[in-house]
């Protein structure tokens, strides 16, 4: 009697996770290896198998100058992000006056389209926007515009600035829960507020700067519609995925071997990431 | 790292004045292009060295909805949104309660799993999705754009629901119960109301997401199921700032309107987490 109820109530489970498994598996798993099919098939057939599309990709010098700039981009993204989000969610960590206008701020680049950031920062940064008039107005030596649109350091900023809120989010939670009390003792034992913050805070906030820098690094690693729209010369993994498919006639098996490398370098962050989280924290 | 000390230690030092200046700049830099975009929208003649258009028109947001066909768009986002939300809602309860109430042997690894199309970029299971549509007749169907949007919607809904069926306590179902009331009246009176909250909420969210979703619908789309956000690309490719913007503003109205709406009741916060919803 006991064990049939257990039984039966597993099958309530199961069937209720059924939905979540069939969106899972028909909508992520199944494309997944539809691609991964199709990037092991010669282009356009429907039958043999090659592995030619991978070693092509990566055989060409091209293809790996695609993969560092993929890297250089996240990576330096991440940094940058690092770098204003510590400082930022310290700033917001006190209740000041204006305080819910600037936590909101932080949310914005998450909530609107990649597409429609990159419009703005491209109409900002471009050589007649506010940035450059404001440089060659109170800047005595900038006496040309500065390129700052469709050039890397462009980029990088362009990706921090849509990305930073993985970094800043979860630091500044972070940052919310922790004890006062252990600021409290350390400053009763007689730290000063940089030794507070050098030795207590900091290290105390290290996994949620580590867990949100990984977010950032990985959205970053896929970001597609500002490079899309913003990188000129500069193509990603994710826009060259797209080429291929774009060109006559369509590559979508070269297309899709690409997208395995990417999905592959993700799934690795990824258990990066999970090993972050389950760091038992001091 | 020295350099990191200097920099974090010189901030530290003047933060009383330096605190509004850097939050000051901060906003400046997220508010500015949307600022840029509106400007441009409404501006006409904005060339060379000017700080602000010389003249000001609607021209552009009447060329974008007469010619473009804005109205005739925003159906379709609006229907793709709605079927999108239906569906990873119908997904998210039952899942989000199974998540949150039931034990499941090795749960985390599996929540992992279901929200592992967040986590990797869309244009990677797009392509897998686009083929698959391709052969199913999908392609072009306001459904087959929805069911795509459902990919990176539904791990949402469940994380949301399976938070909310969490903190559903064990003991005001019995006190209900104890209090005689049939498993239907307690479903209908206690659970639903203290649910409700919570499947508002995975509905804002999912919604939002589907309605600003650029890549999966840039690989599903056909020329009767075009969205706004791949309008926006269009007409960036085609190179008319002024319509772009004035489409651009259209288009982010809504969800900044949502966000500053919601955020006093759902912490938007969530929209940005990844797993363990952090």
């Amino acid at each position: 009697m006991k064990r049939s109820s257990g039984v039966r109530s597993g099958l309530v489970t199961l069937l209720m996770l059924l939905p979540g498994l069939a969106g899972f598996f028909g909508l992520f798993f199944y494309p997944m290896m539809v691609t991964l099919v199709r990037s092991l098939r010669p282009e356009g057939e429907q039958a043999g198998w090659t592995l030619g599309h991978y070693s092509t990709f990566l055989g060409e010098a091209r293809a790996q100058g695609v993969i560092v700039l993929t890297f250089v981009l996240s990576i330096s993204a991440t940094i940058c992000s690092i770098l204003f989000s510590v400082p930022l969610s310290l700033v917001l960590r006190r209740k000041m006056r204006g305080h819910g206008f600037f936590r909101l701020a932080m949310l914005i680049p998450r909530v609107v389209p990649g597409l429609i950031g990159a419009l703005g920062l491209l109409l900002l940064f471009g050589s007649r926007g506010w940035v450059n008039l404001a440089l060659l107005r109170f800047i005595p030596f900038v006496t040309e515009p500065v390129s700052i649109n469709y050039t890397i350091p462009g980029l990088v900023l362009f990706y921090t600035w849509l990305y930073f809120p993985f970094t800043a989010v979860t630091t500044l939670s972070t940052l919310e829960a922790l004890d006062p009390a252990l600021e409290e003792a350390a400053a009763v034992s007689g730290a000063n507020r940089w030794q507070v913050l050098r030795h207590v805070i900091i290290p105390l906030i290290m996994p949620g700067i580590l867990a949100g820098s990984v977010l950032t690094f990985m959205a970053a690693f896929g970001a597609f519609s500002i490079p899309l729209v913003a990188g000129g010369n500069y193509r990603p993994l994710s826009v060259e995925i797209y080429r291929q498919i774009n060109l006559t006639p369509a590559r979508w098996s070269a297309a899709s071997a690409r997208a395995m490398i990417m999905a592959g370098l993700q799934v690795a962050y990824l258990t990066i990431y999970m090993r972050i989280l389950r760091r038992p924290s001091t | 790292m020295t350099v990191l000390r200097q920099y974090l230690q010189a901030l530290w030092r003047a933060r009383k004045s330096l605190v509004y200046v850097f939050l000051l700049c901060f906003s400046l830099l997220i508010y500015m292009p949307f600022l840029m975009i509106l400007l441009k929208s409404v501006g006409r003649g904005w060339f060379g060295r000017l700080w602000l258009p010389p003249e000001l028109t609607t021209h552009w947001y009447r060329f974008a909805v007469e010619v473009t066909n804005i109205p005739e768009i925003s159906k379709n986002t609006l229907i793709i949104a709605g079927l999108a939300v239906i569906m990873s809602t119908l997904i998210g309860i039952p899942t989000g309660w199974a998540f949150g109430r039931r034990k499941i042997p090795g749960k985390e690894l599996l929540m992992s799993m279901i929200l592992l199309p967040r986590m990797i970029p869309p244009i990677a299971y797009g392509l897998g999705v686009a083929q698959i549509f391709y052969r199913t007749h999908l392609i072009n169907t306001h459904f087959g754009v929805a069911l795509a949007h459902v990919a990176v919607c539904a791990p949402y809904a469940i994380l949301v629901l399976s938070t909310t069926f969490e903190g559903l306590d064990e003991r005001v179902l019995e006190a209900s119960a104890v209090c005689g009331a049939n498993p239907w009246r307690t479903f209908l009176h206690v659970i639903v109301p203290l649910i409700l909250p919570g499947i508002l909420s995975s509905m804002i969210f999912t919604f939002t997401t589907s309605y600003n979703e650029f890549t999966l619908t840039l690989m599903t789309y056909g020329k009767d199921t075009v969205t706004l956000p791949v309008r926006t690309y269009i007409a960036l490719g085609e190179g008319y700032w002024e319509v772009t913007s004035a489409m651009s503003i259209l288009l982010v109205i809504p969800s900044l309107l949502v966000l500053f709406l919601i955020q006093r009741q759902v912490a938007p916060e969530k929209l940005v987490g990844g797993f363990k919803g952090v």
